[in-house]
């Protein structure tokens, strides 16, 4: 079990956060860049003292400035993939690997390298300089490395955000993976909440050196606790004004024009929260069909292909996103400059309320 | 062109410059290193009197004749022998040379040193610090050496630690206390106002110690040049070299 | 936009300038005498000599620099404290001192008058007219052109190598001796060179302060001052030792940086 608790200045920066991961979890601290999730990763590697902190490690204090306790970093026995991989240039993928092994003879940390190394697919370029890997190589390498005195804790610095998207998938699928088998407690960061829901068996989200919100991936998409959240976890946010209607559905009075209905309960300076996924697109038209309650008339700015999805990027009086199948695109014959209907659901709508003056991100 | 990088390399002695704006005409004076203090204090006063800037470069007169053979553009060539003129007359590289100055040979020790004759400088562990052979200091402590019985020359040679290319070398590591003892002319010790002392030789080992000096041929100012070489045999720099301590023409 | 013609003329003739500059006196060097003479001269005694003191005296001087001055450049690069700008410029200030300069501080330092003169000699060390005054001086006007260089390098290593080492079990020495100085090597490899350079041609501040000798203080420099108005070959055979010496070592210095672009990192 690890738990990190640190106060900080760093910088510009306030640093205060407090986060525990059980053996064999994995955590994933996400948040915009400069929100100190690096910070943490090395308050726990000690590569950073804060001024008030504690990290524990499996039963082991590594940092208590309460009690003066303080083991460097060389003798904390974490795993650390960092952002830029970091490898050692002028030594091989399998010397990088066995760089951490010093106790044991060359055969046995050639041997056990080059094992590492074949667990994750990179066994023939083990001879290799790091100068000729490609990203998807090097990242391997980096992992391995880590992984080679067997850590107790394991800190990944945005593992996948080197990597061109096609090499992502694969490389998340691997990660993953590894994270499954290692027992060791795993803090990961990243910008990327899709990262973080894929690799993490919770996730805390990260804003200006404090966590605003931690839990399961599909708590913190379902009930975001701030607009910021509903945000970072990828959801359409609009601003508007709600009051509750005589029917105990909320009517919000968007800015700039427009109106939609949520079942959630808010009054005052809202932030609506609805995800892609669940919008439909529908010819223009004043015939209303079906049970969704809110229908925006927008202009199609935007088509963007992701896998076999395509992501429509809409303007009404506020931005918009939806995300539909090619097919449903074909068939409405959709494209740029359109003027089309987006439709959802009231009850797909969630509502924040935002602080006087509050902005979504 | 290697005249040229020749000329550039004649600042390897030190370089002083007289006085003169540049409506004055240049001349050039290679001279030893030994009546750098006389020179150039009596310089400005030829500036004035001739309407000139003399630029005078100062290094072992052995030095400054490689030099003019290797083309360097200089005017005056003022020796502490008069070996290194003649030959570069014989060459045709200067105009038939003139003595203007005679000097002294002496042994040169630190004001508090224990040393007060050559034989002292048998002693083993003294350090000696002399010319090397081809600059006439060298070859003047040479000639000398040579006139001792060869158990003592060869005991005093035995404890030279440096062959400097020029006598201001020698006088810089004495007052430094580097060496113990270095032979050296009594003009550069008379520089040196106190720091080291002179121990005179005896005259039957004393060289006759003459200076020479003539008009490089090919001079940009032939005229200036004769002005300046009879200068000092009569005249403001014949006076500075006296005041220095040098003897008059034998 | 097309860059105007005469800005690449200009170019252009400014290499040449300098290229003619820096070449024609070297060949001067060379075309002066035949090969046979200058071999010829190199076999007399006084050459050899002053070769194998050169030799002798500018690996010691460098050893003594690589030794003290690499641990030296890495503090100064890894941290700062106060008055560190002073340090710098103290350690840079042999750069810009004439070497005869150089050689009169040497003097007044540890000469026999000066002021550590006392404790040289009570410690029973000379230095000035010996060949250790010829290695201190050369590594008095040699270091900060390797100093400077060697902070450079360290500077320019990633800082996550270090902090990776670290968090891979290496104390700060042992990911010193390897992550830092194998990753600053090509560095490191140009600043000794330039030191070496510089030790081979040291004149002024050896003859000031350790004086000429020969086959104790006399270096290929000095022997070329001093065969210059005597035997005019044996000084340009002595030169063209010293320039393809100077060549070869240049040459050594741009294999390894080669050789680190061509098989290590490549930009990405």
């Amino acid at each position: 079990m690890l738990s990190v608790e640190a106060r900080a200045t760093v910088g510009a920066l306030r640093l205060d956060v407090a986060v525990a991961v059980d053996p064999g979890e994995c955590l994933a601290l996400a948040g915009p860049s400069g929100a100190g999730k690096t910070s943490v990763l090395r308050v726990a590697a000690g590569l950073l003292r804060p001024a008030q902190g504690l990290v524990e490690a499996n039963g082991e204090t590594w940092l208590d400035t309460e009690g003066g306790i303080e083991v460097p970093a060389e003798r904390r026995r974490c795993g650390y993939v960092f952002q830029d991989y970091a490898l050692f240039p002028h030594l091989t993928a399998w010397q990088n690997v066995a760089y951490p092994l010093r106790r044991l003879g060359r055969r046995e940390r050639r041997a056990r390298a080059v094992g590492l190394l074949e667990r994750l697919g990179l066994g023939e370029r083990a001879d290799a300089r790091p100068g000729s890997l490609s990203g998807g190589e090097r990242q391997r390498v980096a992992l391995a490395r880590a992984l080679a005195r067997r850590p107790e804790v394991l800190l990944l610095d945005e593992p996948l955000s080197a990597l061109d998207a096609r090499t992502r998938a694969g490389a998340t699928r691997e990660l993953a993976e590894v994270l499954r088998a290692t027992e060791a407690p795993a803090l990961l960061v990243t910008h990327d909440f899709t990262e973080a829901a894929q690799l993490g068996d919770r996730v805390g989200i990260i804003d200006a050196g404090r966590i605003v919100q931690q839990g399961t991936p599909s708590e913190l998409a379902a009930t975001p606790r701030s607009a910021f959240v509903a945000d970072f976890t990828g959801a359409v946010v609009l601003t508007g004004t709600a009051r509750t209607r005589a029917d105990g559905l909320t009517h919000v009075e968007l800015d700039g024009g427009g109106e939609v209905v949520s079942a959630d309960v808010a009054e005052g300076a809202v932030a609506v929260s609805v995800y892609p996924w669940e919008i439909a697109i529908e010819p223009a038209s004043e015939r209303h069909h079906g049970s969704a309650q809110n229908r925006l008339s927008v202009e199609v700015l935007s088509m963007t292909t992701i896998g076999n999805r395509v992501r429509l990027g809409l303007a009404g009086s506020q931005p918009l996103a939806a995300e539909v199948t090619q097919a449903a695109v074909d068939q409405l014959g959709l494209r740029t400059g359109a003027m089309v209907t987006a439709s959802w659901k009231a009850a797909a709508t969630r509502l924040v309320t935002t602080t006087t003056g509050g902005t979504t991100r | 062109m290697l005249g040229a990088c020749a000329a550039i390399a004649a600042g390897c002695g030190s370089d002083d410059g007289g006085g003169g704006g540049s409506a004055s005409t240049r001349l050039v004076v290679s001279a030893a290193a030994s009546m750098k203090e006389a020179l150039t204090a009596c310089a400005p006063q030829f500036d004035k009197a001739d309407d000139a800037s003399v630029k005078l470069s100062f290094a072992g007169s052995d030095e400054l004749a490689a030099q003019i053979r290797q083309g360097a553009k200089v005017d005056v060539y003022a020796a502490a022998n008069t070996k290194l003129p003649d030959q570069l007359h014989t060459d045709g590289r200067i105009d038939t040379p003139v003595k203007f100055a005679t000097n002294e040979l002496v042994l040169a020790v630190r004001g508090d040193s224990r040393i007060d004759s050559i034989d002292d400088l048998t002693k083993s562990g003294t350090k000696l610090v002399i010319g090397s052979a081809s600059v006439p200091i060298g070859s003047y402590t040479r000639e000398t050496l040579a006139k001792l019985p060869p158990d003592q020359k060869k005991a005093i040679l035995a404890n030279a630690r440096s062959n400097e290319p020029d006598v201001k070398g020698i006088v810089g590591k004495l007052a430094q206390g580097a060496a113990d003892a270095g032979f050296v002319y009594v003009t550069d010790v008379n520089a040196t106002k106190g720091k080291v002392k002179a121990i005179k030789l005896p005259k039957q080992l004393e060289p006759q110690v003459t200076y020479g000096a003539g008009v490089v041929s090919k001079a940009a100012q032939p005229g200036l040049a004769k002005k300046f070489v009879d200068g000092l045999t009569q005249g403001d720099c014949a006076d500075a070299l006296h005041k220095a301590g040098f003897g008059p023409v034998p | 936009m097309r860059r105007p013609r005469w800005f690449g003329v200009v170019l252009a003739v400014s290499l040449a300038i300098a290229l003619t500059f820096l070449t024609v006196p070297v060949v001067g060097i060379f075309v002066g005498s035949s090969p046979a003479d200058l071999i010829s001269s190199l076999g007399e005694r006084g050459s050899l000599d002053a070769l194998w003191l050169s030799l002798r005296t500018t690996t010691i001087s460098i050893a003594i620099i690589l030794i003290v001055g690499t641990p030296a450049a890495y503090l100064l690069a890894s941290r700062s404290f106060r008055g560190k700008a002073l340090v710098v410029t103290l350690i840079e200030l042999p750069l810009v001192l004439p070497p005869a300069v150089a050689g009169i501080a040497l003097l007044a330092a540890v000469g026999p008058a000066g002021i550590l003169g006392g404790a040289v000699e009570a410690a029973g060390i000379e230095l000035s007219l010996t060949t250790a005054g010829v290695v201190v001086a050369l590594t008095f006007v040699s270091s900060p052109f390797y100093v400077r260089q060697a902070m450079a390098a360290f500077a320019a290593v990633d800082r996550s190598l270090l902090d990776a080492s670290r968090t891979l079990g290496a104390s700060e020495a042992r990911g010193f001796l390897r992550v830092m100085i194998p990753v600053a090597l090509p560095g490191l490899a140009s600043g000794m060179a330039l030191a070496l350079g510089r030790a081979l041609g040291e004149f002024g501040a050896t003859l000031m302060f350790a004086g000429s000798f020969q086959g104790v203080t006399q270096t290929v420099p000095l022997a070329i001052y001093d065969r210059f108005s005597t035997d005019f070959d044996s000084a340009l055979a002595l030169s063209a030792v010293l320039v393809a010496l100077s060549a070869a070592i240049l040459l050594a210095v741009k294999f390894v940086h080669g050789g680190a672009a061509l098989g290590g990192w490549q930009a990405e």
